[in-house]
């Protein structure tokens, strides 16, 4: 590489600005704090009626007839839908290869998914709903709604799935469809798999496995549905409201402009919000139906099992080491539990975060009579990366490498063919083993310690994208000098609102105190590509700037606006990184403590450090990667749905269940920023918060290696699966 | 009330359901099982909601829109007597009301969030009687003669407390849907202990879940605010 590529691979050091950069709490810090915050339960509308949905009771089953006369009789009620009253397509619920923002995949597909389904496909999918003039009644008539289903076989295990005889939950079978309606896997190879293996001087082969994770906002889901002739608003949680007014438009059979958006605050994100629901739907047409406007509200057990969460997988793996430990050939077989819908790719990453140019992958997303797979915080990668980073810190071990060097031989690096915007993985890892102490933790002799409670460390890097591309801004000056920007941002958490404020002020070079944002609601804002995908800072951020830009160019040529006046800018940049991958890079080391004697294993440092760009507000990014740092040990140790083989029926729904972190799961996460700007996004800044979530299990799991000398291979890691290995 | 208990299974803690004390007339001898459903131990069959008995004293809000319905037949109701945010409620409510519904469906108070109504995440806690209590779980007929505190009363004169200031500038409330509850948890923490230890905030706030696991950012906010003065209690 040459001195300019060098240079031009680092980034440039990043200088002090005004606002970008500083601490600034946020600018709804005090309704966050004063329950003044408007989530989409809190709104109340006149004369409005409460909706339950009658859910399935069976994993798999037709539905013969469904009688909803008793129901409809009880005092109170107001409507009631069935897949007979309302067959409406939900379009962002199956989608041709998973492909999420694409029009013509929702059209194309074959497996499509309806608002109430007939055959039903999995306990807790939809089949009625009510409207009643409350809760009460709501619930009491879905029970006076009686169906006779006729119950089919049932299929749980994505492997068993594909097997021949396995129950048929779509006439092709239970391979999922890709982008062209046929059922193959989703395989690519690069280099020369074979030639790689053949140079090899050992092949190690093994299996992993990880466990379907439910995102578990804490907010229900719910949707508020107001008709005005031929336009809805609709009050919903949603990470995007412009894909979630053209999904709800699309299905509604309307025009972008009848369908209105709203979404002021709501409880979590994490992947699963961006576009519409099928209850946005059913609150839409009860309240057609009823002539008033409807809230329908999901309990927390229909939540869990009527959303989507992380895609459970089986990975083999079989990878290819030369004597110098040089990976010289990678192949993955890996099986992606779906459910009965592909609602998202089903993906499994973390091969790509090494330098070996010889991979094979086959992945086989699968339709099973579970509940339906959908991203969460970083759809592909902890699950990928678990297997992949538990098989190469394996690895190290049997070739006798520290696992840190092994891992500076093998990641990713800028070449002639690969180029980033900016490179810093390697620095990731070097500063993450001086931070952590690399040397005094680990135990060159795994489970070297006497016990009964014994220390080992591991680590685990990643590289995930953080792309450029197109969104939009608006921004106002009036005589008072007042900066109002238009973003079509939700806060889901991260802060967005504020972080759009911060890069306004910056590019206009005024305080924070005289921007307004007006935001969440899709008559008043510009199209934003959403909060999801890590896109809101770097897409919709860049639009901040450009329209800022130009509004200043306008102030400089004709003056402040004066008396009524206004001056507006508006932008939708659609900027290139012209072939180069921009991503951002991180680091985790963890200690952990392990009881030998009960299998309990304890957090004792954990040590995370990345580059995300310019960091635009310090706390909120700490928090970001702090949050997702523990949302990742969740899956690591205690996250999974259990269902009984022989009924079909989940078993673990809800937070006990899941058994989600508490305070007292919750290690201090310590966290430390490389900052660079690589001349993209706003200022340089990087997506910061969806990485964070990665490195937890694989960084858990060699912990764990290292401390007890026995490779955990399943997730979560339970102490039940610790002392079956030490047995 | 009841004491939070904190039970260990599999190294996850999480806090009691919690139980009416032994004076609350009504469902005493139900609270303390925790295999009973919700809807079975809070009792009440389905008929419509009826909001009866306009406020005799206080300066109760009027029933929130949409709520009224006169068609059903009536379900059973009893008087009681309220304090909520320092101001006296005398009030019929229906027996089956949760006080969250209460709070959120009759008298406006929107601050206290249902996250699961089943006493798992806390979302829901309010203070009764300065004790903080999941309100999905305690029925309004309980809080006869109580004193409870919602996340709207801990602001006094305009200005938030303490507390509420440390969680602002600690970046406490991320999503911001556990926030409430939280609030209320740390408050009556920071009552009972002024100056209270990280691990001493972790066991106290254990029942109050939060899925975007800001949980350092609220324990430094907390202890923040117990070295600010006047602590961060309710007033």
């Amino acid at each position: 590489m040459s001195s300019t590529r060098a240079a031009q691979q680092a980034g440039q050091q990043v200088a002090a600005m005004d606002t970008v950069g500083h601490d600034v709490p946020r600018i709804d810090a005090y309704e966050r704090v004063t329950g003044r915050a408007t989530y989409t339960r809190d709104v109340r509308l006149p004369g409005m009626l409460y909706a339950r949905v009658l859910r399935s009771p069976h994993p798999h089953a037709r539905i013969r007839s469904i009688d909803v006369s008793r129901a409809e009789a009880l005092p109170g009620v107001r409507a009631v839908v069935t897949h007979e009253t309302h067959r409406l397509i939900y379009s962002s619920g199956s989608i041709a290869g998973g492909q999420q923002y694409n029009d013509a995949a929702k059209d194309r597909t074959e497996h499509v998914r309806y608002m109430f389904d007939n055959p039903v496909r999995f306990v807790g999918q939809p089949v009625a709903a009510v409207a009643a003039v409350n809760r009460y009644v709501a619930e009491d008539a879905l029970q006076l709604i009686e169906v006779d289903y006729e119950e089919l076989p049932f299929v749980l295990d994505p492997e068993e799935a594909l097997e021949p005889g396995a129950p048929p939950i779509w006439p092709e079978g239970n391979l999922a469809l890709d982008r062209d309606n046929q059922p193959r896997p989703s395989a690519r190879t690069s280099g020369d798999p074979a030639a790689g293996f053949a140079a090899a001087d050992q092949v190690f082969e093994d299996r992993y496995t990880t466990a379907f994770v439910q995102d578990g906002q804490m907010e229900p889901r719910s949707a508020l549905a107001q008709w005005d002739g031929d336009k809805v608003t609709i009050y919903t949680p949603t990470q995007g409201i412009s894909n979630c007014r053209h999904d709800n438009a699309r299905d509604l059979g309307l025009d972008d402009h009848q369908v209105q958006i709203i979404c002021k605050y709501m409880g979590g994100g994490f992947g699963d919000k961006n576009g519409s629901y099928y209850f946005d739907l059913i609150a839409a047409v009860l309240a057609k139906e009823a002539g008033v406007p409807v809230l329908l509200e999901l309990t927390r057990k229909d939540d869990w099992l009527g959303t989507h969460g992380r895609w459970h997988t089986v990975q083999d793996l079989r990878v290819g080491v030369a004597q110098d430990g040089t990976v010289t050939a990678i192949a993955l077989e890996g099986y992606s539990g779906m459910g009965p819908y592909l609602r998202r790719s089903g993906g499994i990453a973390g091969i790509d975060a090494y330098a070996c140019p010889n991979v094979e992958r086959v992945i086989y997303p699968v339709h099973t009579n579970r509940m339906v797979s959908g991203n969460f915080r970083a759809p592909s990668d902890p699950q990928g990366y678990f297997a992949i980073q538990s098989m190469m810190d394996d690895i190290a071990y049997k070739v006798n490498m520290d696992p840190v060097d092994f891992a500076l031989k093998n990641v990713i690096r800028p070449t002639e063919e690969v180029r980033f915007t900016n490179y810093s993985l390697d620095e990731c890892i070097i500063r993450g083993r001086e931070l952590f102490d690399w040397e005094s933790r680990w135990r060159p002799v795994p489970g070297s310690d006497p016990g009964p409670i014994k220390r080992g460390a591991g680590m685990a890097f990643m590289a995930f994208r953080s792309g450029v591309g197109p969104s939009s801004a608006i921004v106002r000056v009036d005589a008072d000098e007042r900066y109002t920007l238009f973003v079509g941002v939700t806060d889901i958490g991260p802060g967005a609102k504020t972080t759009m404020a911060i890069i306004a002020a910056e590019e206009l070079g005024v305080p924070l105190s005289q921007v307004d944002v007006v935001w969440g609601d899709t008559d008043l804002c510009p199209y934003s590509v959403g909060e999801s995908g890590s896109r809101t800072t770097t897409m919709t951020g860049y639009a901040v700037v450009q329209a800022a830009i130009d509004l200043k160019r306008q102030i400089a040529e004709r003056g402040m606006p004066r008396g009524d006046d206004v001056l507006i800018a508006s932008a939708t940049p659609n900027p290139s990184t012209e072939g180069q991958r921009r991503m951002v890079f991180g680091a985790h080391f963890v200690e952990v403590e392990a009881d030998v004697q009960l299998g309990h294993v304890r957090i004792t440092k954990y040590v995370a450090v990345h580059e995300s760009g310019r960091i635009l507000n310090p706390r909120p990014a700490k928090d970001q990667i702090r949050g997702a740092a523990l949302q990742g040990l969740g899956q690591a140790l205690h996250e999974d749905l259990l269902y009984d083989s022989r009924s079909g029926h989940p078993l673990t729904a809800g937070y006990y269940g899941a058994r989600h972190l508490t305070y007292l799961d919750a290690p201090e996460i310590e966290v430390t920023f490389i900052e660079t700007d690589d001349g993209y996004g706003p200022y340089g800044a990087k997506t910061v918060g969806e990485a964070g979530i990665i490195l937890g299990p694989a960084a858990v799991a060699n912990a764990i290696f290292n401390t007890i000398g026995h490779r955990m291979k399943e997730l979560p890691i339970t102490r039940a699966r610790i002392l079956e290995a030490l047995a | 009330m009841g004491k939070k208990r904190t039970d260990l299974e599999d190294g996850v803690s999480r806090r009691a359901f919690p139980i009416p004390r032994s004076e609350d007339t009504l469902h005493e001898d139900e609270g303390g099982d925790r295999d009973l459903t919700r809807r079975g131990f809070l009792g009440g069959a389905g008929a419509a909601l009826v909001v009866a008995g306009a406020p005799k004293l206080g300066s109760s809000k009027p029933p929130s829109a949409g709520a009224v319905e006169q068609e059903a037949p009536a379900v059973p109701q009893t008087a009681i007597r309220i304090t909520v945010n320092g101001i006296e409620h005398r009030v019929d409510v229906e027996d089956r009301w949760t006080l969250n519904e209460f709070l959120r469906d009759h008298i406006g108070l929107m601050g206290s969030k249902i996250g699961c109504n089943r006493g798992e995440c806390g979302a829901c806690t309010v203070l009764v009687d300065g004790e903080p209590m999941f309100s999905c779980s305690t029925l309004a007929v309980w809080a006869d003669g109580r004193d409870i505190v919602t996340v709207e009363g801990l602001e006094s004169d305009g200005a938030v407390s303490p507390l509420q200031q440390a969680f602002m500038d600690h970046n406490a409330a991320q999503c911001g849907f556990c926030t409430s509850g939280q609030l209320m948890t740390a408050t009556a923490l920071l009552v009972s202990n002024p100056r209270p230890t990280s691990d001493e905030v972790r066991q106290a706030m254990v029942g109050n879940l939060c899925r975007c696991s800001n949980y350092n950012a609220m324990v430094e906010a907390v202890v923040a605010a117990a070295g600010t003065s006047g602590s961060g209690g309710a007033q």
